[in-house]
């Protein structure tokens, strides 16, 4: 009988690849077909990915091989860990295509931007359900390449500027990657990732090897994670448009970085080499300090996306004081961070950029009384804010209760001190914006107030274009969702403690 | 053989007839020769997988006395590489013929380059490489100086540059053949010692083949030459001629040279490759003209390919000689579509200048997607030819820590091949102010520099059986 198990982790890549690069052919004008082409990619692909996480909740394994190298094929292979990048990526990816096509009405050279957006889903994909070192390296390096085009869509001095800033970072990144690879491939074969990892056993004779084949690798993973001091690109490429800033900060970049770590630490190196090694510490470290840094940056900007953005550097590397912290409790915090800063974070993006399109919004101090004009898009901004700083019951807290019991469990204590700073950090930066878009003085004028009108005419019954604010209410919801049914069986929170039972064996 | 044989008689006759008698179909008639000699190369590649390599005597006369041809694994590998860029840059030459007046003798030379690199890949003593790497020069030389008197300078210099390696080159050959008598390689591989006029000879052999092959520091005629030549010409220059004189340093090093002489010499060589990466890139980062860029890439990349053999001969690792050739068939192609794609822009914008690629992906989004694919190849992305050579030039690297060094040169010197390739994609991306194309861009013409780019990439589908067959065809 054919096995249509092994056709569906490539068939997922698929059905956001296929589509890309029927847009690149379509001409400008022809954006009926353009949106019904992401749209059927986008169903198609939930609809795989629901059947995959059926499958995988029954303990089905999913794996497609390909030959590439002679002793390293490219192998997609789904498990648990994988399925929570790819539920998230495809789940917003739903939603950014749709405010991407309400946000980008109207401008020139759609069929490349849309292009470009489904390769970087397809990659983004790709490094989620990658099997082994090489597939991962391979479609990590894809995602730079299909990222580049649309941080510089604008095509303006200053996008183009960042584009440079982006590329030089995360091409070294990559190359980083690269050596890293090759090293723990000359050590060890090409293995597939494997809970627990398989280099335990060369600890004894191969330290100092191992020990340049894990720096290589988090050093050029922690260029895309934006640990600090790796993170410059991230600020900078905020010139992007901000379905473009969405995909950065919550769908694929920065959180394919975060997830490789987590690959790494957990899939090929595994807990015992990491603690016998010694590995995690220097990371740890390096995490607070990313934490407290982003916070303490973010504080200070008066661009609104530019303090979203110093809020993701700090924001992301929660996941990767989870996976340092190596420890079950903590590992669930990190993982479950992993989905719930996504959501949090694409919201705040929505939002920001509905302010910008719709009143000319660009700053912290223009914010006053935004409230009163766009309640909805305000209410949903207010959750994302909330999340950040921890309040229960949204998702954010979750993640911070899990990661500060996971400290505890491991008796690194000084952590929780980190994450009360960090905390207490995201409240003064957080706060004062809800302040001043519910209670402050709204302006006579707006810098730049558009309306928008529908094909008859008529003008938009909501507060902005309903392309633009029904994903922002979807991600808002589901912010509060996923904090208060966390308890749930197919919750994010259930779902790492899955993974977590996997890769420790409890 | 007799494919062998046949994928070099094809080219040879065809460039003759051209040159006697000019048919207004010639571009065609080389098309479709270039793809017979395409089909027989094939042909020979599969029987030298089956029976094994063959030699054959030219003249009857026997073995000291005889020209000797010889079929390995690698030389049908390369008639095949050969036959396909000159297949791949015919049909774009053929599509683009009418924009330039004067270009009717590119034809037969054309097919003269191509026999005799086909005849330098099958040659097996030294005296026969001379002769064919003579030829290769004078035709290539004749090739560049089509560009009209803009390229008559870089042309003489070429010819004078080239004609100085040959005699160094044949100085050598004189030398070895003084001590030994013979000049069949494979009879030399038995014979030689490690005296000091084997040493004088090879060293003088190898700075000739470094300065035809413009292998760095030797390599300061080829900027200006590659770049001013016409661009099918560039890209046939760039993507397969400068590999001859590689494959015959190569052939005196691995079979002629003594043991005891490699590691010295691998030393200077993996430097020179080193140093070659890099000022080549700098070099390449700050040109201004498009062309030039594309030909100082030309430069850093072949240092990969001496990195490779230094690197081979220092450690004495068989294994190496995989990345050289990868190297090679993946740089040919990928520089065959970059300079393809580089000539495309700069005749539709009608400036030579990098700065004048403004909104490039908006007016030619193909052969600007052309470039930057061809340049993910040279700067090793994955899943690219490319970065099947970095890959197999890595994994000995990595090793022992005592190699880690090179780790960092390999490393900055993708950066570099990145930095000057990302230079040109960046511009293309402006949108402040598009340049608008003097005439409609020739959408056939774009596909045609794409296609190499995409057969590099494509290397990827035949990676597992191409490196097995490499590894199993090693000498």
């Amino acid at each position: 009988m054919f096995d249509w198990y092994a056709l569906l982790p490539l068939a997922i890549v698929l059905t956001s690849l296929i589509p890309g690069l029927l847009i690149f052919t379509l001409r400008e004008d022809q954006h009926q077909l353009r949106t019904r082409l992401n749209l059927l990619g986008v169903t198609l692909k939930l609809a795989l990915v629901g059947l995959m996480v059926i499958g995988v909740n029954r303990g089905q394994s999913f794996r497609f091989e390909l030959p590439f190298l002679p002793d390293a094929p490219l192998v997609l292979h789904a498990d648990a860990l994988s399925l929570l990048f790819v539920g998230l990526s495809s789940l917003l990816w739903l939603a950014t295509t749709i405010y991407a096509i309400g946000y980008l009405e109207g401008s020139p050279l759609r069929s490349r931007f849309f292009g470009y957006f489904s390769l970087c889903v397809s990659a983004t994909v790709g490094v989620a359900l990658a099997g082994n070192l090489v597939t991962f390296l391979l479609f990590y390096e894809l995602l730079t390449l299909a990222t580049f085009p649309l941080v510089v869509h604008r095509g303006t001095r200053e996008s183009l500027r960042a584009g440079w800033i982006y590329l030089a970072y995360t091409i070294s990144g990559g190359i980083l990657v690269l050596m890293g690879v090759v090293v723990v491939h000359g050590l060890a074969g090409n293995p597939e990732f494997v809970p627990g990892g398989y280099l335990g056993p060369l600890v004894e004779d191969q330290a100092a090897t191992l020990r340049l084949g894990f720096f290589l690798l988090v050093a050029g993973l922690g260029v895309k994670a934006a640990l600090v001091p790796l993170h410059g690109w991230l600020p900078r490429a905020m010139v992007a448009p901000a379905p473009v800033s969405a995909l950065l900060h919550a769908v694929a970049v920065v959180k394919a970085g975060a997830f490789g770590i987590v690959r790494i630490m957990y899939d090929v190196y595994g807990e015992h080499a990491v603690q016998e090694l010694d590995l995690a510490r220097p990371l740890l470290w390096l995490a607070a300090f990313t934490i407290i840094y982003g916070s303490l940056k973010a504080l200070q900007q008066q661009g609104l996306k530019k303090r979203l953005a110093y809020s993701t550097v700090s924001q992301v590397s929660y996941i990767t004081l989870g996976a340092a912290l190596v420890g079950p409790l903590a590992m669930v915090g990190g993982l479950v961070h992993l989905v719930h800063q996504g959501l949090m974070k694409v919201t705040l993006f929505y939002c920001a950029g509905n302010f910008a399109e719709t009143l000319g919004v660009h700053d912290v101090r223009e914010m006053d009384g935004i409230g009163r004009r766009m309640p909805l898009t305000m209410a949903a901004f207010t959750i994302g804010a909330l999340g950040m700083i921890g309040v229960p019951p949204t998702a954010g807290f979750i993640s911070k209760w899990y990661l500060g019991i996971g400290a505890l469990e491991v008796g690194a204590d000084w952590v929780l001190l980190v994450l009360v700073i960090s905390g207490l950090l995201n409240a003064a930066y957080f706060l004062p914006l809800i302040y001043r878009g519910w209670f402050g003085h709204p302006p006579a004028r707006w810098p730049q107030e558009q309306h928008w009108r529908d094909a008859n005419g008529r003008y938009e019954r909501f507060e902005t274009h309903w392309m633009l604010l029904f994903p922002t209410l979807l991600t808002a919801l589901a912010t509060l969702l996923v904090g208060v049914v966390a308890g749930g069986e197919l919750s994010p929170l259930a779902w790492s403690r899955l993974i977590v039972s996997r890769e420790f064996d409890l | 053989m007799i494919a062998a044989l046949l994928s070099l008689a094809i080219p040879m006759l065809m460039g003759l007839l051209l040159l006697l008698h000019r048919p207004a179909a010639a571009p065609w008639l080389v098309v479709l020769g270039s793809l017979a000699s395409l089909l027989a190369a094939i042909a020979a590649i599969l029987s030298v997988t089956t029976e094994g390599a063959a030699t054959m005597q030219l003249g009857g006369w026997e073995t000291p006395l005889a020209i000797r041809f010889r079929l390995s694994p690698l030389s049908a590998l390369l008639l095949v590489f050969t036959a396909l860029i000159h297949f791949l840059v015919a049909l774009y030459a053929a599509r683009t013929r009418g924009r330039h007046p004067g270009m009717g003798d590119y034809w037969p030379l054309s097919c003269l380059l191509h026999a005799s690199l086909a005849a330098l890949w099958l040659s097996a003593d030294l005296f026969n490489l001379y002769v064919t790497l003579e030829l290769l020069g004078l035709v290539a030389v004749a090739l560049v100086s089509l560009a009209g008197r803009k390229s008559w300078r870089p042309s003489l210099d070429y010819l004078l540059l080239s004609l100085a390696g040959s005699l160094l080159y044949l100085l050598g050959v004189a030398l070895l053949y003084g001590r030994y008598g013979v000049l069949d390689v494979a009879l030399l591989a038995e014979m030689t010692s490690d005296d000091r006029v084997t040493r004088l000879s090879i060293v003088s052999m190898t700075l000739g083949l470094m300065l035809k092959g413009a292998l760095w520091p030797l390599h300061l005629w080829l900027p200006a030459a590659h770049a001013s030549a016409p661009t099918p010409v560039s890209a046939l220059l760039s993507g397969v001629v400068v590999k001859g004189p590689l494959f015959i340093l190569w052939l005196l090093w691995v079979e002629v040279s003594s043991a005891e002489f490699h590691r010295g010499a691998g030393l200077g060589m993996a430097l020179a490759g080193v140093l070659a990466l890099l000022c080549g890139g700098w070099q390449s980062l700050r040109a201004p003209l498009l062309k030039v860029v594309v030909a100082y890439s030309t430069v850093a990349q072949l240092g990969y390919a001496l990195l490779a053999l230094g690197l081979l001969l220092l450690w004495d690792m068989p294994r190496l000689y995989m990345a050289l050739w990868l190297f090679v068939l993946a740089h040919g192609l990928a520089k065959v579509s970059m300079f393809l794609a580089a000539g495309e822009m700069q005749e539709t914008c009608g400036s030579r200048r990098v700065s004048a690629m403004k909104g490039a992906t908006q007016t030619m989004p193909l052969a600007m997607f052309a470039f930057a694919v061809a340049g993910g190849s040279l700067i090793g992305l994955p899943p690219s030819g490319g970065f099947l050579a970095k890959w197999e030039l890595l994994q000995p690297v990595v090793q022992q820590p005592d190699r880690w060094p090179w780790l960092v040169a390999i490393l900055a010197g993708t950066l570099m091949s990145a930095a000057y390739v990302f230079r040109v994609v960046v511009v293309s991306f402006d949108r402040a102010s598009p340049r608008h194309p003097e005439y409609r861009s020739d959408t056939w013409a774009q596909w045609l520099t794409l296609l190499p780019a995409l057969l590099v990439w494509g290397m990827a589908l035949i990676s597992t059986p191409l490196i097995l067959w490499l590894a199993e065809a090693a000498p």
